[in-house]
């Protein structure tokens, strides 16, 4: 299945995914992560992306994965946070 | 002593070659070949950059782009798209060690920002700092700005509009919803201002260019003095133009 959604991030920038996921396992297959927010290091949204791929789209493993990727490769950003990605992604399966 | 910065006044480029130089001066200033830097430029022919993280193909209509002549890079920082015709655009390059430069990326916006303040105040404008990236002046923006720290150092560029065409604007930038593009232009018309808006009348680069360039001084307590490129970072301009910013692989690569 592929989905996309546009969220803006409360106090933050609008957050943009696009969602290539498995509807049978509810995971992820392939996503970007697009938007006007700043991450540091920026490249790390890269990684950020291949490490979601098999996530399950639920809220709690979601998000749980999304802040051990942010603390291993010490992601810094601004105007997103972990629950504004968490609830961008989840946007998608509506 | 007074420290003593670089000022570069590079006049018009292309949008490549724009972020090319900003990114080898980034580069030399990390190898410790310059010292801290304020440039000041501007974009021909009118360009939109877009930030590092955005797809290329939703922000902008590639098509009317290329109708109008319109040029388009992707940035190295992030933040959003921007129409880049009447404006002075300035970059800053320091290393993060900088007793100036808080480690806090957010009181460093702030304290950029600080100097482009300073700089509007000079030609008579009351301007301030509105997080994350903004500077307001009557309550709405005249400059944008984005920052990356790379190698240890920090890249800072911004625009301080001194006219907007939104509709021109809106020509070549993509709507999330085309149904209420009518009413978000409306709603840009509302929030963003410029110079000449706001002293009805047009102020010439140069002028703002030395508003700006005492701005800094201010702010920093320092002198700008006027220089230029090196020959290493000619090259490494003519490198990442050609091999980044002009290149296919990395304006679509989102």
């Amino acid at each position: 299945m592929q989905s996309k959604s546009v969220y803006k991030v409360p106090n933050g920038k609008l957050l943009k995914i696009s969602l290539i996921y498995d509807k049978k396992n509810r995971s992820i297959d392939k996503i970007s992560i697009m938007g006007d927010f700043f991450a540091y290091p920026e490249e790390a949204i890269e990684t950020m992306e291949d490490e979601l791929k098999n996530t399950k789209l639920v809220k709690d493993a979601l998000l749980k994965k999304i802040n051990t990727i942010i603390n291993k490769n010490n992601i810094e950003f601004i105007g997103l946070d972990a629950e504004g990605l968490t609830t961008g992604i989840l946007m998608c399966l509506k | 002593m007074t420290e003593k910065w670089r000022l570069l006044l590079t006049g018009e480029n292309t949008a490549a070659r724009n972020m090319a130089i900003d990114r080898a001066v980034l580069v030399a200033n990390s190898n410790g070949k310059v010292p801290p830097t304020v440039r000041f430029y501007s974009w021909k022919p009118s360009a939109i950059s877009i930030g590092y993280f955005q797809s290329l193909d939703e922000e902008i209509d590639l098509g009317v782009c290329r109708d109008l002549g319109i040029d388009y890079v992707r940035r190295i920082t992030g933040g959003g798209a921007v129409f880049h015709e009447d404006e002075l655009t300035y970059s800053i390059v320091i290393p993060e060690s900088h007793k100036e430069i808080s480690k806090n990326i957010m009181e460093s916006y702030g304290r950029i920002c600080g100097a482009i303040i300073k700089g509007l105040k000079n030609i008579g404008i009351d301007s301030e700092y509105k997080p994350i990236n903004d500077i307001i002046a009557n309550g709405k923006k005249i400059s944008g700005n984005a920052q990356t720290r790379k190698m240890k150092t920090v890249l800072q560029h911004g625009t301080i509009l001194t006219d907007v065409d939104v509709d021109k604007m809106f020509s070549v930038l993509r709507v999330p919803n085309e149904k209420i593009k009518d009413k978000l232009i409306a709603d840009v018309k509302e929030r963003v201002t410029s110079i000449k808006h706001i002293l009805a009348k047009d102020i010439a680069f140069d002028k703002v260019a030395k508003a700006m360039k005492k701005g800094f001084e201010e702010e920093f307590k320092i002198k700008l003095v006027k220089g230029t490129l090196t020959d290493e970072e000619i090259d490494l301009t003519n490198k990442f133009e050609t091999e980044c910013f002009a290149a296919k692989d990395w304006n679509h690569k989102r």
